[in-house]
């Protein structure tokens, strides 16, 4: 009974990785932590994305609020996730999401502090795709 | 034997439990698809550059303390990047100059207050910023920046590669080492006296003044002369 779950325990530190009641201890303990922790990673990965993200769209001259609320306005609904590594593999592409993101934000600037008289701007109109 | 059976055919069936190394915090600068996308030959440059560790130069004249150091904890953290994570020690080396120069507003050159114990009874010291700017003109710059930091062990390494220096005055093995200087966090106002007399002849003039209040005009109010000044 012991061989099975030997490599459960075998990278422990101290007499946790030898001696079978204080193994069956830590294994216990283990994994309850790791049950646990499945919900934590995705918070902390979510937090990474936008930490990676916030990086990326400074470099462009956005902060990150800008950045994410006017993608969504126009209608791009990547996740942070994808959205983080296109910013560390496809540079490029994410300098065109930069710069739709402040374009939409200029029109949604002059939307607000212009007449109304002036036309709708091409990024902000909504596409229905039903 | 019927129960014997069971069980141990049961344990044959059975698929070994293999060693499930669960690693939380994810290790390593990247998801283990993208080392494996970027890891060639061809692209070993690339790597190395992306990787790299460089050295920034900033100039804290006139400039708050506090600025200063939320640009520079960004920097050493490695928060600037793209590929950053907490173990990938992706930060960066920064090296401030002219901290002798920083700018505290309102009155906080009186009135801020540094404390700190000695650890002996009575030991409590505390002092104006002033009086700690005199003493080590480093010394506000590098607290500000120890403190806005993430408190953790990583932090004494962080501030080993922060550099500090109170003048212009640099040592040549760091000179050679810069790579960029960064922007100064707040845009320096220029004194009156360091205008150039035609840029302030060419600066439009919103109303003209009259010529009333001149040292004979003065003069003659003085003696109470009545004559029109237009």
């Amino acid at each position: 009974m012991n061989q099975n779950i030997l490599f459960l325990f075998q990278h422990f530190r101290g007499r946790k990785n030898r001696c079978y009641k204080l193994a069956v201890r830590s294994v216990r303990r283990a994994f309850v932590k790791s049950t646990k922790a499945r919900k934590e990673k995705k918070r902390f990965l979510r937090a990474l994305w936008i930490t990676r993200i916030e990086a990326a769209s400074l470099e462009h001259g956005l902060k990150y609020p800008a950045f994410i609320s006017n993608l969504l306005k126009s209608q791009v609904e990547l996740n942070r996730k994808m959205i983080a590594d296109l910013a560390i593999y496809e540079p490029k592409t994410f300098k065109s999401l930069a710069a739709l993101a402040q374009r939409r934000r200029q029109e949604g600037f002059l939307a607000a502090l212009g007449d109304g008289k002036e036309p709708e701007g091409i990024f902000s109109r909504i596409v229905h795709h039903y | 034997m019927a129960v014997a059976a069971p069980t141990a055919r049961a344990a044959a069936l059975a698929p070994p439990l293999t060693a499930r190394r669960f690693r939380f915090p994810l290790p390593g600068a990247l998801p283990p698809p993208a080392r494996a996308a970027m890891a060639s030959f061809t692209k070993a440059a690339q790597q190395w550059a992306t990787f790299a560790r460089a050295w920034y130069l900033l100039d804290a004249k006139m400039q708050p303390p506090g600025k200063i150091a939320a640009v520079t904890a960004v920097r050493l953290e490695g928060r600037h990047k793209p590929i950053y994570h907490a173990l990938s020690d992706c930060g960066d080396h920064v090296v401030i100059i002219n901290t002798r120069h920083i700018a505290f507003s309102g009155n906080k050159w009186e009135q801020k207050v540094y404390s700190s114990h000695t650890g002996y009874p009575g030991g409590f010291k505390q002092v104006t910023a002033t009086q700690l700017h005199m003493k080590d003109p480093t010394a506000i710059v590098k607290l500000t920046i120890y403190r806005m930091l993430p408190k953790n062990l990583q932090r004494r390494t962080l501030m080993q590669r922060l550099h500090l220096f109170p003048d212009d005055v640099i040592p040549e093995d760091i000179q050679k080492n810069l790579v960029e200087e960064l922007p100064q966090p707040r845009a320096v106002p220029k004194r009156l006296d360091e205008y150039t007399p035609e840029e302030i002849a060419a600066f439009p003039m919103v109303w003209t003044p009259r010529k009333y209040f001149t040292v004979k005009t003065t003069f003659h109010l003085i003696l109470k002369k009545n004559i029109e000044y237009c």
